[in-house]
């Protein structure tokens, strides 16, 4: 046997040995056999779900560049609204602990630069150890990252090459250089960039302009690309407010509101002050103002909540059995729900002058009389008889005058405001004819105000069908329909302009970010309501209110100016023990060519004696007298010895600019200068000019 | 130095002591023979082992920069990181291997065979001291100087070659069942070191593996090796189903890959994601792959998958084609490995051939099920083309050995 090996060894490998050799390559061919065909298998039965898996899987990284939001400037370019460019820190807990030496530096460096609470972020640190993103510190201005950067800048001589794991995200902050300043006109932003009430939401499309995208991928040679679109920024907004005005008007009004704070009753001044002025010729707003304003950089400040009356969670105003309000103070915000409190919020963002709906009371008075005029029932020489009420189908309504005025004319019926002689007007139209003259004057209707939240009042006038008797009569002065003062004045000053219904407008231009002009938005005339002879005819009527001997608007011409107007004193819904009033005065200056009209409403002063039109009157005053000279409308009256004394007292308070032209300049600038360091020196009036001019140029 | 320690052994096994005193003679006899006869013929070279060899190689190399260079650009920020490293060793291992080929003789490697036994179990011990490190979160590396070396790789080498030697100067013991068993217990040492110390499971089988393949064709008869793969396959499908039904996938990381194994799907997060993202790779390359360098799952989504997937990715960019094409080139090294064994006239020679032809085989099909999911997850790398170092220098200087012992063959 021994013999037998030993030679096959010699010769080479044992046959046998060859054969279990020949098995075990066999085996192998059978082990790669299953093998392909498992290959073959995962292939053919599973190529496409698992090519649209490892598609599905791939996380493309990007991210969104935010666009810097347009600005909202007044028609003179000072700045309302704007936008700056912020950070926000942020930690990548992964790359910090990538390694020991990083932790402690970095820590350092936040707390040091940013004062970033220690303790908070180890506690995040150890328990997310994965984390990539989390928000360190949000909207820091650019200022006070570029010390922090320079420690990761590998160029800058700070470089901590132990600083890791932080960069910065970039954002935009909306803020408002002008604070509270038209506030309501102007809205505000949320913290995601949209825009609430006013301008900021009507024209959010406008301003918002289009974010950018960061794209990342894989390149050919399977490098990390990135690709950024970048984001183009809004066109900025040129409203037809002049920011002067508007303080001037805002000042009024908050004047007013403090002097009769806490009177009759602890609360604010009233309810609501609303003001508004309007270009007669145009349809501009020029200001737009309501009490309590609030500052859009800071929505939710409680202060100017306080001493209103509160509301319910529908947003309705709280009464009690006795017909009282309700009137917030600290005790009771702090008591409140947090949906509660929203409410609260919402009726202080909402524009008094678009969104709120009153009964206009008198300041209606001049339009029944031009519908009369216009349809021909009556010629203006008519006479009517005033006992103090009149009896109209089942009721007897009385005049504000319970004596009665006796012999009134036209004229007079507007100048003493008497209600006995407008029902005989209304009557004597018919109502047919008086709901036709409601929908030319465009009560029911929206005015289409480029403002969000304009209130639909469709539904709070009535239409000639639903109209009887006692309607038609309650309608003549203003009772029995509501209205949103947009809706009046621009009514209104259709009346006094010679019958040219303008479109009301708060922004004149849109801008792009380059400064090239997108798009004027012009004066659009929507339709003609009264006869030019009208209109003269009611201006004269108008007059008589402020400068007439009975004239129940005389407290409102301001020193040095003939102006026309009417006043307007409604009780508001519902009719309760305890009255309460809306009172107004719409009005136009100059009395003879108006250029501007003036709507200014109280509603529910703060009064013992609420039903005086002389709270809006007074208002009117103090406004007209600072915003004509303003205007550059000369004096046309002479100024008697104390109203001299008077102007002189007014001057060493505002800005008033009568008598005192030398000085224009100097206390137009202070009342922006120091608010708009933004602002270019360039106007943006001027940029239109250029605009055309280059136009012009381009096509000879 | 072999019958040393074969001598050392043979007091243990007195009986024994006769046939291993005859030892020292019988190999300077056939040493002189084939000497001459090698002289004789001018050497026999296997071109298209070279050739395979070669093709495997740079076909890994290709593979390896389009696999790593995401990982490498993102890690180290030079795509051609894991490149340049495996570079470098596979120039080290075809010097090592041209070496090997030429000079000395291979015979010589019996007499070395006790030495790199014990050098191999030393290794593996000095991965304990402070030499050893840690990757990935096991302690299989001696870092030594700039170079570091997994004991694991040397020692399935120095096992082809000690058992080859031992199973030559056992002659026809070997064949009986205590020649048998005390060859298996020889392996078994460096089997529970590679387990224990370098908590490396896979190696360890696959040195079993090579052991029981060098047994199987090194002795006659069937039927203990019947036996053997019988009660081997019942007992590990016997732990499998244990641990499927008796254990918990949180008790151990591979019970926990046993259970990932059973459903993927279950446990897509955990331990079944790498091979499911395999898989993923598998079946989205479609028959002819979405090209080369195109590959989607290298991005990030299969862990480490320079080293154990790689084949999934050649899959992925070439495809079923490229998979079989790959297997193919595996089978005809194989093929050429056992051609050589055949004809090589001396016991010893043919051993180491079968050794390597073992190694290569195990792993390659090993590594593939792997990939396919057909078995359990296991760090088992694909020769010649998986990133590794020390296996790529120890893989050709076993092909340097093969080339050797080929160069004696007569033409």
């Amino acid at each position: 046997m021994e013999e037998v090996r030993r030679g096959k060894t010699k010769t080479g490998v044992a046959s046998w040995m060859r054969r279990k050799l020949a098995m075990v390559f066999l085996l192998v061919l059978a082990a790669f056999v299953v093998l392909g065909v498992r290959l073959y298998l995962i292939v053919r039965d599973n190529s496409e779900t698992y090519k649209r898996q490892v598609l599905s899987q791939q996380q493309y990284d990007s991210r969104a560049l935010p666009a810097r939001r347009g600005r909202i400037v007044d028609a003179n370019g000072t700045v309302f609204a704007l936008s700056e460019r912020v950070y926000n820190i942020i930690l990548d807990t992964k790359a910090l602990l990538e390694k020991d030496s990083y932790l402690g530096p970095t820590m350092a460096a936040l707390v040091s630069k940013f004062g970033i609470d220690e303790e908070t972020v180890l506690t995040y640190i150890n328990t997310h150890p994965g984390s990539r993103y989390y928000v360190l510190k949000r909207t820091v201005p650019f200022e006070q990252i570029t010390a922090f950067r320079d420690l990761m800048d590998e160029e800058s001589e700070n470089y901590n090459e132990n600083i890791h794991g932080v960069w910065f995200e970039e954002g935009y902050r909306r803020s408002y250089p002008n604070g509270a300043l038209a506030g309501n006109v102007i809205g505000f932003t949320t913290s995601d960039g949209n825009g609430l009430y006013g301008v900021e939401e009507y024209y959010n499309d406008v301003l918002s302009g289009t974010p950018g995208r960061e794209y990342g991928y894989l390149g050919d040679d399977a490098n990390p690309q990135y690709t950024v679109i970048p984001a183009s920024a809004g066109n900025t907004v040129v409203l037809t407010i002049d920011s002067n005005i508007q303080a001037m008007v805002e000042r009024n009004l908050r004047e007013f509101a403090e002097a009769h704070e806490n009177t009759a009753r602890m609360a604010d001044g009233a309810h609501n002050i609303g003001c508004i002025i309007q270009n007669v010729n145009t349809g501009e707003i020029l200001a737009m103002a309501g009490y309590p304003a609030f500052n859009p950089a800071d929505t939710q400040n409680r202060e100017p909540l306080l001493g209103r009356p509160m509301v319910d969670e529908q947003g309705n105003y709280v009464r009690d059995d006795a017909s009282e309000y309700t009137y917030l103070t600290n005790e009771l915000l702090d008591g409140m729900e947090y949906d509660h409190l929203m409410q609260q919020y919402n009726a202080l963002w909402r524009n008094f002058c678009i969104s709120d709906t009153y009964e206009p009371g008198s300041v209606v008075k001049p339009f029944t009389v031009a519908a009369a005029l216009e349809n021909g029932t009556i010629t203006g020489n008519e006479w009517y008889q005033c006992n103090g009420q009149l009896h109209v189908g089942d009721y007897d309504i009385a005049c504000h005058n319970k004596a009665g005025h006796g012999a009134v004319s036209v004229s007079r019926g507007i100048e003493v405001s008497c209600n006995v002689a407008m029902m005989h007007i209304g009557a004597s139209m018919g109502i047919p004819e008086f709901a036709k003259f409601q929908n030319v004057f465009n009560f029911g209707l929206k005015t289409g105000v480029d403002l969000a939240g304009e209130a639909r009042t469709q539904d709070l006038v009535f239409g000639a069908d639903q109209m009887g008797e006692t309607e038609l009569a309650t309608y003549s002065f203003g009772q029995g329909f509501n209205v949103t003062m947009i809706e009046t004045i621009s009514a209104f000053s259709s009346l006094v302009n010679g019958g040219y219904y303008y479109e009301p407008h708060v922004v004149k231009r849109i801008v792009s970010d380059s400064g090239a002009t997108v798009k004027n938005i012009e004066p659009r005339v929507l339709k003609q309501t009264v006869s030019a002879t009208t209109s003269d005819i009611i201006r004269n009527y108008c007059n008589q209110v402020v400068s007439g001997q009975e004239g129940s608007g005389k407290s409102a011409r301001p020193a040095g100016y003939r102006i026309g107007g009417k006043t307007g004193t409604a009780e508001t819904l519902p009719r309760t023990q305890k009255k309460w009033f809306v009172v107004s005065f719409m009005g136009y200056a100059p009395a003879d060519n108006p250029q501007i009209a003036i709507y200014v409403v109280v509603d529910r002063p703060n009064a013992a004696e609420q039903d005086s039109s002389r709270y809006a009157t007074t208002i009117v005053k103090g406004i007209l007298t600072e915003v004509l000279p303003y205007l550059g409308i000369p004096m046309t009256e002479a100024l008697t010895p104390e109203e001299q004394e008077e102007l002189h007292r007014m001057r060493e308070r505002t800005y008033l600019l009568y008598d005192l032209p030398e000085e224009e300049g100097e206390e137009g600038t202070e009342e922006n200068g120091e608010e708009t360091p933004e602002e270019t020196p360039q106007e943006p009036g001027m940029t239109t000019a250029q605009a055309e001019n280059t136009e012009a140029q381009q096509t000879p | 130095m072999a019958t040393s320690a074969a001598r050392k052994l043979a007091e243990v096994k007195p009986r024994e002591r006769a046939v291993i005193r005859r030892m020292p003679k019988r190999p300077q006899i056939t040493e002189k023979t084939v000497q001459s006869s090698a002289e004789k013929t001018a050497g026999y070279v296997d071109y298209s082992l070279i050739l395979i060899v070669f093709f495997l190689c740079i076909f890994g190399l290709i593979m390896l920069f389009s696999t790593s260079s995401f990982e490498a650009g993102m890690k180290f920020g030079d795509t051609a990181y894991y490149l340049k490293r495996q570079a470098a060793a596979t120039m080290l291992g075809i010097g090592v291997m041209f070496l090997l080929s030429v000079f000395p003789h291979y015979r010589i490697l019996k007499h070395l065979a006790m030495p790199a036994y014990l050098f191999s179990a030393g290794l593996i011990a000095l991965v304990m001291t402070d030499l050893g490190y840690e990757a990935n979160g096991a302690r299989r590396w001696l870092q030594i100087g700039p170079v570091s070396v997994q004991p694991a790789e040397v020692a399935k080498f120095a096992m082809i070659v000690f058992l080859a030697a031992l199973i030559t100067v056992m002659r026809g013991k070997a064949s009986s069942w205590k020649g048998f068993l005390f060859c298996f217990l020889m392996t078994l040492p460096i089997v529970l070191m590679i387990y224990r110390i370098t908590e490396n499971l896979s190696s360890a089988i696959i040195v079993l593996g090579i052991a029981m393949i060098m047994l199987f064709v090194a002795t006659p008869g069937y039927r203990r090796f019947v036996l053997i793969a019988a009660i081997g396959c019942t007992a590990v499908a016997a732990i499998i189903y244990g641990i499927l039904h008796y254990a918990d996938p949180s008790q151990s990381v591979r019970f926990a890959r046993i259970f990932a194994w059973n459903d993927l799907e279950a446990y897509a997060s955990g331990k079944g994601y790498q091979p499911l993202q395999a898989l993923y790779a598998i079946g989205s390359g479609g028959i002819f792959g979405k090209g080369l360098g195109q590959s989607i799952q290298k991005t990030g989504f299969i862990p480490e998958v320079q080293n154990d997937m790689i084949f999934s990715i050649i899959c992925e960019e070439l495809g079923l084609f490229g998979g079989i094409a790959v297997l193919m080139m595996f089978f005809l090294l194989l093929w050429r490995l056992v051609i050589i064994a055949s004809n090589t006239e001396d016991l010893f020679g043919s051993l180491l051939v079968i050794g390597v032809m073992g190694h290569i085989a195990i792993q390659v099909i090993l590594n593939i099920a792997v990939v396919t999911s057909l078995i359990p997850n296991t760090g088992i790398t694909l020769p010649f083309i998986s990133y590794g170092g020390s296996a790529i220098v120890m893989q050709l200087a076993e092909i340097g050995v093969v080339m050797n012992v080929a160069r004696r063959i007569r033409a």
